[in-house]
């Protein structure tokens, strides 16, 4: 069963289209990763999902119903973890859960007891009657879970929920999503963390310009890049590289300088080292060491894309 | 319920914010202490009526308004009002300009004119207080006359002779009763810090967009009309609860005057709030970016300033005069001046009806606004 669909979803700023035509599905049980640099539309498209945009055009089905028929259906069944942080800082943590579930239309021992339940849940359970204000990054990235999921939503969607904070915060944030999931949770997590994603994901989409480019598993889409080979140059005077008369070596899909590294995605079919280590050292660059990449969610959105996701 | 949890919220919040309280409630009772004291001779002696000398001519040719005219003016000789007749050769305005009297009066067939010494303000006002208090009772007499005439003369022996000092009076408030300096900043300070209700008004919506948890309000299942209703309900209720309490202190510890029709002042006070929380709200959703708190303090500042929170307002039909009637705070101020002082509601009732009126349009420009907007 399909807890959403997306069909034709277009929604336009202006002249500005931030998401374009897009067509998606997300089935019961699945962690599903949006994968996008800044810009592409992540955050447009899932506030869509969640009624606070209006589409300018297609269709969005929650759990069978159209979102355009019944919204209050819609609502209550969508749990959402925004990419700000979205709390009152002068209400406690247990009054901040307890104000949102509310709004679900849970009430007294029930809502309590719900309440506790999220809290205990993001490990916020001996916070409850502390304020927000003397909470950590992590701490405050986590009651922002718990508020999105005391009602529990069928579907939680998380919007980069893993922002700057610190390793510990953000493990527990990644166990969390998949216990969520284990009890019966479908997930939409939105980030720009490769290696999150690749993590806890089951599905992936990939989205640039506000379309979906490339969709399915990790292995589907790591399969995509194993005719194109990723070779890593470090290089010390990139100043003087000219990634022009790179580019135009034989067989080369896409080059870009990150600091001292050098990526360059070739057709796997062409052996064209000997030739990009020639132009270099014409060049007078000085090379430090090379080595080939295996496929990973990194170099997929390369190759893709021409970008790195995040620049 | 949502709209019962929202309101909530929103007073719970106000009340641990504790700048907000202090700026609700310590800079009133302060400016209050300040004002009060420091102004206080301002209000204690009114101006003399004995500083006043009225020049007159009467060309009127009329012997009625001539005998009431004389009456008149022996009354007024007896309030210490020097009344004198023009002598020839004398030119009234000259006299009055060269400061020699405070007014000029003419009295003709078809009226009577008044030339008031710009210098002296406060003593010709009073003047044509009184003078129009005269016309008044000698227009009804004349209409009085033409039906039947002995009515009239009764109106006219009347006004000499027992009501005399009404002349006088009409122009104060009540001789008997009038506000000290504490009283007056009691009432005043209390309207402006209803007023400045207007900037949480325009903080109600756009802090829940800086806080993001607008984010969470329109992804919850709850209709947009709740959460309005919540959020201003809850608003006006913590303001008014601020002016509650100044009213209070105010009249516990400096024992200010409120009068006894408390139902009145706090329905004035009450519609105030109103007024200023729609006011800031409507600006917030008219205005874009970061400047509807500045028009809004801006706004708070001239009404406050205009309005009499400082130091009285004399209406004198020049441009700050007619500016004063836009201030909010004047309408409340003399709402409850009137309410208080002269057991006199009339004015109250028009303020709630403005304050009412003019806050209904408010919300309703902020609801249609919301309706269309995609965001809060
Ligand atoms: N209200 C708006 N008005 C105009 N343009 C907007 C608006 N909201 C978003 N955009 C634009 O739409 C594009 C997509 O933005 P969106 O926030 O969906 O990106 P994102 O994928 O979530 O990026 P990030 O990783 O930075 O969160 C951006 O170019 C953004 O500038
Ligand atoms: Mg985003």
């Amino acid at each position: 069963m399909n807890v959403l669909e997306i069909r034709n979803l277009t929604k336009k700023f202006g002249d500005f289209i931030a998401v374009d035509n897009m067509s998606l599905n997300v089935r019961e049980g699945e962690i599903f990763g949006f994968l996008g640099a800044n810009g592409a539309g992540k955050s447009t498209t899932i506030n869509m999902i969640s009624s606070l945009l209006r589409s300018t055009k297609g269709e969005i089905v929650i759990l069978g119903r159209s979102i355009a028929s019944d919204v209050q259906f819609a609502k209550m069944n969508i749990g959402i973890v925004p990419q700000d942080i979205a709390i009152y800082e002068d209400m406690t943590a247990y009054e901040n859960v307890s104000f949102f579930a509310g709004l679900y239309g849970l009430r007294g021992a029930h809502l309590k007891e719900r309440t506790e339940e999220a809290l205990n849940f993001v490990g916020l359970g001996d916070k409850q009657k502390s304020l927000p204000k003397n909470f950590s990054g992590g701490m405050k990235r986590r009651l922002n879970i718990a508020c999105a999921i005391a009602h529990r939503p069928k579907l939680i969607i998380m919007d980069e929920p893993t922002v700057g904070i610190d390793p510990q915060s953000r493990n527990y944030i990644l166990n969390s999503v998949k216990q969520l999931n284990r009890m019966g949770c479908t997930i939409i997590y939105t980030s720009h963390y490769m290696e999150e994603v690749e993590e806890i994901c089951t599905r992936i989409a990939i989205v640039d310009h506000g379309k979906i480019i490339a969709e399915g598993t990790k292995e589907q889409l790591k399969a995509i890049v194993t005719d194109t080979k990723n070779v890593w140059i470090e290089v010390r005077g990139g100043d003087h590289l000219n990634i022009n008369s790179v580019k135009h070596i034989q067989g080369v899909l896409s080059v870009r300088l990150d600091d001292h590294m050098l990526k360059i995605s070739s057709k796997g079919e062409i052996n064209n080292l000997n030739l990009i280590l020639q132009q270099l050292i014409q060049d007078r660059i000085e090379i430090r060491s090379i080595e080939e990449q295996a496929p990973n969610l990194e170099t997929v959105f390369l190759t893709l894309t021409g970008r790195n996701l995040r620049d | 319920m949502n709209v019962y949890n929202i309101a909530l919220r929103e007073i719970k919040s106000s009340l641990r914010e504790p700048r907000t309280m202090l700026f609700m409630l310590a800079f009133p009772i302060v400016l209050m202490l300040i004002l009060g004291t420091a102004l206080s001779n301002v209000f204690s002696n009114f101006t003399p009526v004995d500083n006043i000398r009225l020049l007159y001519s009467n060309e009127s040719g009329q012997p009625q308004l001539t005998q009431y005219w004389e009456s008149f003016s022996q009354e007024m000789g007896r309030q210490g009002i020097d009344i004198a007749p023009i002598a020839s050769g004398q030119v009234g305005r000259e006299q009055v300009r060269e400061g020699q009297y405070t007014a000029y009066v003419e009295l003709k067939a078809d009226g009577m004119q008044l030339y008031g010494s710009s210098k002296q303000s406060i003593e010709s006002n009073i003047a044509q207080g009184m003078l129009t208090a005269f016309a008044d009772r000698y227009n009804l007499a004349a209409a009085a006359f033409r039906s039947d005439p002995s009515k009239a003369e009764a109106i006219l022996a009347n006004a000499g002779a027992v009501t005399g000092g009404e002349f006088i009076r009409e122009t104060s408030l009540n001789p008997n009763k009038s506000p000290g300096s504490i009283d007056y900043y009691a009432i005043a300070m209390t309207t402006m810090i209803a007023l400045y209700a207007a900037i949480s008004g325009s903080y109600l919506f756009r802090g829940e967009r800086t806080r993001h948890t607008a984010i969470r309000l329109m992804a919850a299942p709850i209709a947009k009309g709740e959460l309005f209703a919540g959020k201003v309900i809850g608003c006006t209720l913590i303001n008014f609860l601020s002016v509650l309490v100044v009213v209070l202190f105010s009249k516990f510890v400096f024992q200010a005057d409120w009068g006894s029709h408390y139902g009145i002042v706090f329905l004035v006070l009450g519609t105030e709030v109103v007024l200023a929380v729609s006011l800031g709200l409507g600006v917030g959703y008219l205005v874009q970016g970061e400047s509807p708190r500045a028009v809004v303090m801006i706004f708070t500042q001239i009404a406050s300033f205009v309005g009499g929170a400082y130091f009285p307002v004399e209406s004198d039909g020049s441009f700050m005069g007619v500016l004063t009637y836009l201030s909010p705070l004047r309408w409340a101020n003399t709402a409850l001046i009137g309410a208080i002082y002269t057991d006199d509601m009339s004015a109250a009732w028009q303020t709630i009806g403005l304050n009412v009126g003019i806050a209904a349009a408010f919300l309703l420009i902020s609801i249609v606004i919301m309706r269309k907007r995609e965001v809060l």
